[in-house]
């Protein structure tokens, strides 16, 4: 067995904590904020910014509430490149929150995330009220993203589709390049570092890791696409520039401090 | 009215044009994803082209029982008959 550091019983707590906090806040927004938004009948474009207002300023709470309580500590390099009108932002995705991250620190982003989310009575509100995106049908997450794209929204998704499975292979599925060709202005990764690991794919919150964890995320250079659209049909396009981002992320993440 | 050997020669162009398909690996039994390796993301534009070609309202419905080209081809003609 591992030592415990950065007093564990403390994170332990903390980390529970957190989740309570997040549930909480999930399941009031689904009881009150969208029956409400519903009720007085406000324009659906107004709503949604609204919605994502809240959401956004909620995460960044959640962010500092963690990181004060001392169960992790982060850093966000180039975060003010975020959130340009058009942009498709794209990340890896080692741990739970990294949504978080994304949305917290991306003025009024849009997110492609999983269908079940809209069912579950903790993430409900929050996905409805903020107007986010299913992932499936796949033909309409692929509309729905490219619609938000051409309206001006910025959009994250998640090209591994789900969380990194520790050990594996990285594989993106085309979902984002395909979305990326069809309609973004602006293409930017951002890569994720969580060390050591946490919340990571089939782990309970309860099983922290030996040491406070600390997030990384780094906010790359925008990534020239339209080269590929020139040369291809829009599904070949895709493909290519799928290889190209799938290679992008192996090779930062093999270079990651 | 278009015939189903009409429907399959468009079929045919529009599968090299959009993937690079070879037109000669493309017959009425041919699986579409296990053949051809074309998934649902790639029937985005796909059916996108069938749209254009049939000038009809089609939607992803229509084409969820789809697994052949030969199913294709009569999803095609039945949505342009109507």
């Amino acid at each position: 067995m591992q030592a415990r550091h950065d007093f564990f019983i403390w994170r332990w707590f903390g980390t529970g904590l957190s989740f309570a906090l997040f549930g909480l806040f999930g399941i009031v927004l689904g009881a009150i904020a969208w029956p409400l938004s519903r009720l007085f009948l406000i324009p659906v474009a107004l709503r949604r910014r609204l919605g994502r207002r809240l959401v956004q300023a909620s995460f960044r709470s959640f962010i500092g509430i963690m990181r004060s309580l001392g169960v992790l500590s982060y850093e966000f390099i180039g975060r003010e490149r975020l959130g340009r009108p058009g942009q498709l932002i794209i990340a890896n995705h080692p741990s739970l929150i990294d949504v978080v991250f994304l949305v917290g620190f991306t003025p009024a982003a849009g997110c492609v995330v999983k269908a079940a989310l809209w069912r579950n009575p903790f993430t409900a509100g929050i996905v409805r009220s903020a107007g986010y995106i299913r992932n499936w049908p796949t033909d309409e997450m692929i509309e729905g993203a490219s619609e938000a794209l051409r309206a001006g929204q910025a959009v994250v998704m998640f090209p591994e589709g789900t969380r990194t499975t520790p050990g594996a292979e990285l594989q993106f599925h085309r979902g984002a390049a395909s979305v990326a060709v069809r309609a973004a202005t602006v293409l930017t990764p951002v890569l994720i570092t969580v060390n050591p690991t946490t919340l990571t794919k089939g782990l309970p919150w309860y099983r922290i890791p030996p040491r406070r964890p600390h997030f990384r995320l780094e906010v790359g250079a925008d990534i020239e696409f339209q080269g590929f659209c020139a040369e291809h049909s829009l599904p070949m396009a895709g493909r290519a520039l799928n290889a190209a981002l799938l290679e992008h992320y192996r090779r930062e993440l093999a270079r990651a401090p | 009215m278009k015939s189903q050997e009409e429907i399959l020669a468009h079929v045919r162009e529009v599968l090299l044009e959009l993937f690079e398909i070879d037109p000669a690996r493309v017959q009425r039994e041919t699986h579409l994803y296990q053949d051809l390796e074309i998934d649902s993301i790639d029937a985005v534009d796909l059916i996108d082209r069938i749209r254009r070609y049939t000038g009809k309202k089609v939607s992803g419905e229509d084409f969820r029982s789809v697994r052949t080209v030969g199913e294709l081809v009569t999803v095609i003609e039945r949505l342009g008959a109507q």
